[in-house]
């Protein structure tokens, strides 16, 4: 080994043989700049700000106020939903003080994006719940009893990644059977594990023989680089000081070379396993995790203590004091760096991580995060021109994971990514070890980061567009079957109206009466509690349904709408019963009639029922009708239509849409809505005014096909737009102010449809001319009438109601 | 003379023969030329090329019935990949349609939003939610982009907006290449 | 403010860096050659570099690129530094001039630049003029220790642009190269051993001029394989293959076949393997694949060298491996780590 050493210094080749894994490089370490200065004083710094998107899952929810005072280790946000599977994060004040806003702020990421930040101001005082994560100090004995506390504590991996720790673990114990601890930390300039080995090689060493307990791993071994001497020697010290009988933690030396703690490369280093490609260590039963999280996993299953502060390397070449320092997390990148007394001011980007895969800051007051391990600071240097590649193949012999870089190059800058991605580039690990050694200056890892998005990217699309062509056809299909559907309901109607006509109609009609009673007191009791909405609904479906076509039971219908009825007919008698149970009220009256009814003239007790839902609707919901006759008389909205052009545009619309409405009535409806009782009205409009006191769904809450969910829905707007009719039917007769305001709208309407029709044969320029003067008069009449209407609507829906049910 | 006509008469008998008998016994099912236009079609089923969704334009250029430069969403890159397929003379794009646009969804304004289910029937891909007088929703994820949502909107409540940037989905800017790359 | 991806920190190598170490690399062979064959090598080197420089500025100019970074990348003053070391060192003028443009413009420029092109250029020039120029290319001046005296620089420089000098005919200072001498005493049917015994050498060893001036390529190669410029899978596998090939048809009939170590240091072997077949851009990339590739210019040199046309098969054999490059590599990629072979 010594030999080895001695010729590598004097032979750069030789480097290769000190370690196992292919490639690597030795950059300038300057490690001494900040290793060589004692640990500092944690830093109390003017504002703490807090994301809460960690690196990797999905954002934690705050349960703290703005202005709310907060101790030290208290939570602050935490997971909304199950947090194993979003692999979210709890998040603790790092420190005492106040919350002063909640809001979005610059995230310390390469893309410079803003995101939501709790924002902590400290108070000094440094008040800390002791035990916070309640822990009784002894070591878990199952991996999820260890899971349980490091989800609580917030920890996620601190090397580098940011992975949630409860997550990385395995549920069953005997899974994993060596764990390694990664103390290599290759990258230049950064220094703060070795200080944290230096300094709490006991935390670590507990903290490793804590996870190696609950996991039933039944090795420990740690990597630390030749370069570190001092946190060896510490490491042993402890790994000796807590050797338990079967359990111990063997210290290793490695060679130093860059990237070997990359979790790959020192696994592969420690135990000689390849880990495969896309495979996750502990597939093959091992689990590295970094020094700093052993360290924060010994903290909170012993103190209790959640994750709020970390080590962190203050460095670089542009400034006069480095040093490390235990930071809480959310301290502000700049302030750190200007305690290290800058040598000139700090307007260049500082740069999170080291100088090989860490990423500049777009703003320096970013926070330290969990993952920040160190903030550097290095002045910027004049670039080197970027020359073509002359395939010198410096990248392919440096590179640790054996990938073709200048092939990979090639095609990324050729936008063959298919080819790129037949590479491997999935494998590349960023370490920047091929940009390093390139004599041409070629950004590599930016071409394979870029590379790497834009291939996800497709792939997305790709899924997206497989997906929306299926989606496509299936509508496609639907509409096709609802046509179908649809005329080959139009044809049984047809056979059933023929029979009916062809039948004596009297005593079949009053059979049909009687069940439409019944199901109307149901409806009506159901439309007074909005409890049994959903019932009523089905029952007035089926009235609807019945009402029209209940002539002729016996005919053939699809099957599915005869359960339906069936189903409505026991809904509404249950409904019924309920309402003989539960309203005192109404029981008198709706519980005579229903007891009466098959005794009583069934016209007449038809007629009470009715009359006796349509109190209860004109009481209940007399706004609700307003909105009703709004929603459908579009040009009745100055509210939601501020816009002239869309008003008149609404109207020429809904013009067209009556247009087709009526031609439906005409050619499929005429037959039936003629046939039809005057009941059918009443439950027709029961059936909107469900719709809209209800908030689920008509077409989805019975159980029909989707065609006659389409035809329901249809039939509900018919509903709600002859309601509409009536209720101008019905201001028109009252005193003159209201008829005014009433008619109006009908009247505009006509004017917009007419407006439409002219539209179609005038000039674009012209017609949109004449549609904004329409407009522009509409929204006068409009001005006026919202006032008036305001006043008027109770009285004329009332009358509406009134007049529909009489 | 004689043997000469003899021998290649033959010999045009034969391969006709062989000629024959391939197409028939090697005879490909379907129209694969349609099914590969509609492979690099975007699928928003928008209907912009005047046919109503992606496989009915992609049947018609495989007939030749149709131009080759109608897919506005897919832009020149569609165009090219088509004229590729079919063998056919690229064509410019429309001015508009030239340049590539980001991708946008749907968003629908759901104060404004009247329930009237006009968005809901005119998408093509059942992207949007909701049911009579209920406020609808796009689902994002499932939206195409078609823009035929908007215009049927009777309050105009729909809106195309780019997909919101977030730590998630942003990308890694490609490298600026150098000035000799042109 | 644009995303600059990581790293931030580079080991300040560079293209020009490169290159330098390769032209630093080959002065041994250069002060070598002057002290065997005279200053004609000097005048010609001056030649190429001249031409280099116009060629290289109008055709930047041209083709519209940054002209400065690219003139000073010194990838052209390597091509020509090959090319110059193949030709005659009193060869007129006009041959190096032609030769070290038809390189630059057809080698490399039309190809798109440094990095783009797929022939090696000093061998694309060579080549053009061995099939263009076939009498000044074959007319070597003589080492001193034949004749008796090297040209001083004046005599040179007559020569180049005169064609003569104080009035003496090239032809008296010029003759064949050891292995054109074998070639025609094999065609005359004068023994291979013959050949070589008639002309021994009276420098230390009895190595010949042109042997002497291998060995000082093996020294600038070495000193190349050390720091890191060159790959040792390409002199390793050229040398390799040639001497294998060698060896086994020296062992079949010694009478016609020369031996190895006359193989390994004549002509332009050593050049070859440290300086020529190395150039990046045209080599294969893959480990595996410099060794495969380097191996086939050795069998094709030795193949053209016994039973071609020519007397020396360096060019050709490289541009024919060149071909194969796009091949090899797609077919000798790294087992990438963590991946099944």
């Amino acid at each position: 080994m010594g030999l080895l050493q001695r010729l590598a210094k004097l032979l750069p080749l030789a480097d290769h043989w000190l370690h196992r894994f292919h490639g690597g490089v030795s950059p300038q370490y300057n490690k001494s700049l900040s290793a060589s200065q004692p640990l500092r004083a944690t830093l109390m710094p003017s504002q703490l700000v807090l994301p809460l998107q960690q690196p990797v899952g999905l954002p934690a929810e705050p349960i703290v106020q703005v202005g709310e005072r907060v101790k030290k280790n208290q939570l602050l946000a935490r997971a909304g939903k199950d947090p194993r599977k979003a692999l979210v994060v709890p998040i603790h004040a790092p420190t005492s003080g106040t919350v002063t806003a909640i809001m979005p702020m610059t995230l310390p990421h390469p893309s410079g994006l803003e995101d939501w930040c709790i924002v902590l101001t400290p108070d000094g005082l440094d008040e800390a719940i002791d035990n916070a994560l309640q822990v009784d100090g002894s070591a878990p004995q199952t991996p999820q009893a260890l899971k349980d506390i490091l989800l609580q504590a917030g920890i996620i991996g601190m090397g580098g990644a940011g992975f949630p720790t409860y997550a990385k673990i395995p549920g069953e114990a005997g899974k994993i059977h060596t764990l390694l601890v990664n103390g290599a930390e290759c990258e230049p300039f950064i220094t703060c594990d070795d200080l944290l080995m230096q300094t709490h090689a006991d935390e670590i060493v507990r903290g490793a023989l804590i996870t190696a307990h609950a996991l039933g791993a039944k090795r420990i071994l740690c990597g630390i680089e030749t370069n570190k001497p001092a946190a060896i020697d510490a490491m042993r010290r402890a790994a000796k000081q807590f050797q338990q009988d079967n359990l111990k933690v063997e210290i290793k030396e490695v060679a130093t070379v860059y990237p070997m703690g990359g979790q790959k490369q020192l696994t592969y280093e420690l135990t000689g396993v390849e880990m495969p490609s896309k495979a996750h260590a502990v597939d093959v039963g091992l689990l590295m995790m970094n020094v700093a999280t052993y360290s924060a996993i010994y903290r909170a299953v012993t103190l209790g203590e959640p994750l709020t502060a970390r080590i962190v390397t203050v460095s670089g070449l542009g400034l006069e004091k480095p040093f490390n320092m235990p930071v809480m997390i959310g301290t502000p990148f700049a302030e750190l760096a200007e305690a290290a007394k800058p040598k000139v001011a700090l307007d260049y980007p500082l740069v999170m991580g080291g100088p090989m895969m860490g990423f500049q800051v777009q703003n320096n007051q970013v926070p330290v995060l969990k993952t920040t391990n160190c903030i550097l600071a290095n002045p910027p240097e004049p670039a080197e021109m970027q020359m073509p590649c002359i395939r010198c193949g410096a990248c392919m012999d440096a590179c640790p994971v054996n990938l073709l870089p200048q092939q990979m190059y090639w095609h990324a800058q050729a936008h063959e990514f298919d080819k790129v991605e037949k590479l491997n580039v999935f494998d590349c690990i960023e370490c920047g070890c091929c940009s390093y050694v390139c004599p041409s200056h070629i950004p590599l890892v930016q071409y394979y980061r870029h590379a790497k998005s834009e291939i996800k990217t497709i792939k997305a699309e790709a899924q997206a567009v497989e997906l929306a062509k299926q989606r496509h056809e299936f509508k496609l299909a639907r509409i096709e079957r609802e046509k179908e559907e649809r005329e080959a309901r139009l044809k049984a109607k047809k056979e059933a109206v023929k029979q009916a006509v062809a039948q004596e109609a009297a005593s079949e009609t009053s059979a049909t009466k009687d069940s439409a009673t019944a199901a109307k007191s149901g409806a009506a009791a159901a439309a007074a509690r909005a409890a049994a909405a959903r019932k009523a609904k089905a029952a007035t479906a089926s009235t609807d349904n019945q009402a029209i076509l209940g002539s002729s039971p016996s005919s053939s219908f699809p099957s599915a709408r005869l359960k339906a009825i069936e189903a409505a007919k026991a809904a509404s008698a249950r409904a019924a019963k309920q309402t003989a149970e539960n309203s005192p009220e109404e029981t008198q009256q709706a519980g005579s009639d229903d007891t009466a009814a098959p005794a009583m003239d069934a016209k007449a007790a038809a007629r009470k029922a009715a009359q006796l839902a349509a109190q209860k609707r004109a009481q209940a919901k007399a706004t609700a009708n307003v909105e009703v006759s709004d929603n459908k008389e579009t040009a009745d909205k100055p509210d939601t239509k501020p816009d002239p052009k869309a008003a008149a545009k609404a109207a020429a619309m809904k013009a067209a849409a009556k247009r087709r409405e009526k031609t439906q009535q005409a050619g499929a409806e005429g037959n039936s809505e003629a046939l039809a009782p005057q009941p059918t009205d009443s439950t027709d409009n029961d059936s909107t005014d469900n719709v809209k006191t209800a908030p689920v769904d008509l077409t989805g809450s019975s159980a029909e096909t989707p065609a006659s969910q389409k035809e329901a829905a249809r039939k509900a707007a018919m509903a709600a737009a002859r309601e509409a009719a009536k209720a101008r039917a019905a201001a028109k007769k009252q005193p003159a102010p209201q008829a005014t305001n009433a008619a109006e709208p009908s009247a505009r309407e006509t004017d917009a449809a007419t407006d439409a029709a002219t539209d179609a044969e005038l000039d674009p320029a012209e017609a949109a001319r004449l549609k904004r003067e329409k407009a522009m008069q509409a929204a006068k009449a409009r001005a006026v009438q919202k006032r008036q209407a305001a006043d008027n609507s109770n009285t004329a829906s009332d009358a509406s109601s009134q007049e529909s049910s009489s | 003379m004689i043997e000469a006509v003899i021998v290649f008469l033959g010999l045009a008998i034969l391969f006709g023969l062989l000629l024959g008998y391939a197409s028939i016994r090697f005879k490909v099912e379907g129209n694969p030329l349609a099914e590969r236009i509609d492979k690099v079609l975007p699928q928003t089923q928008c209907g912009q090329c005047g046919f109503p969704g992606c496989k009915p334009y992609a049947e018609a250029l495989a007939k030749g019935e149709s131009e080759v430069n109608l897919c506005i969403p897919g832009g020149t890159e569609v165009m090219i990949q088509i004229s590729e397929i079919t063998g056919r003379e690229p064509k410019e794009m429309d001015a508009e349609a030239a340049e590539p646009k980001p991708k946008e969804v749907a968003f629908i304004d759901e104060d404004l939003c009247i329930g009237c289910v006009l968005c809901i029937k005119e998408c093509p891909v059942d992207a949007i939610l909701g049911a009579t007088k209920q406020m609808h929703t796009v689902i994002q994820k499932e939206c195409t982009g078609c823009e035929k949502c908007v215009p049927v909107c009777p309050v105009d409540c729909i809106s195309m907006l780019p997909i919101e940037v977030t730590t998630k989905n942003w990308q890694w800017p490609e490298p600026q290449t150098v000035q000799e790359a042109k | 403010m644009t995303a600059l991806s990581s790293p931030y920190a580079h080991n300040n190598q560079s293209v020009r860096k490169v290159m330098l170490q390769v032209q630093l690399a080959a002065l041994p062979a250069l002060l070598a050659h002057i002290y065997l064959f005279g200053y004609g090598i000097v005048i010609q080197w001056l030649l190429a570099v001249a031409t280099a420089i116009v060629v290289e500025y109008t055709l930047l100019k041209l083709r519209g690129r940054p002209v400065l970074p690219f003139m000073t990348d010194m990838s052209a003053l390597i091509t020509v530094t090959g090319l110059v070391f193949c030709i005659p060192p009193e060869a007129p003028w006009w041959v190096v001039v032609s030769g070290s443009a038809f390189a630059l413009i057809f080698g490399k420029h039309l190809y798109g630049g440094l990095g783009y092109n797929p022939f090696n250029p000093a061998m694309l020039g060579y080549a053009f003029l061995l099939i263009s120029f076939p009498v000044p290319m074959t007319q070597w001046t003589m080492p001193g220790e034949v004749v008796g005296y090297t040209l001083d620089f004046m005599h040179s420089a007559q020569v180049i642009f005169m064609g003569h000098f104080d009035g003496n005919s090239l032809d008296m200072i010029t003759g064949a190269t050891p292995l054109n001498e074998l070639r025609t005493g094999l065609s005359q049917g004068v023994m291979v051993p013959d050949t070589l015994r008639a002309h021994d050498s009276q420098l230390p060893w009895g190595l010949n001029s042109w042997a002497w001036i291998n060995i000082a390529f093996i020294l600038g190669g070495l000193y190349m394989i050390l720091n890191g410029t060159i790959s040792w899978q390409y002199p390793v596998g050229f040398l390799g293959a040639l001497s294998a090939m060698a060896f086994i048809f020296e062992q079949i009939d010694p009478a016609t076949y020369p031996p190895l170590s006359f193989v390994l240091l004549s002509g332009g072997t050593m050049l070859a393997a440290f300086f020529i077949i190395t150039d990046p851009v045209t080599a294969s990339t893959t480990p595996r694949g410099k060794l495969i590739y380097a191996a086939g210019i050795g069998v094709l040199v030795y193949v053209i060298r016994s039973w071609g046309a020519f007397p020396d098969g360096i060019a050709f054999a490289i541009l024919l491996m060149n071909i194969a490059v796009p091949l090899i590599d797609q077919y000798t990629q790294p087992r990438v780590f963590g991946h099944r072979r």
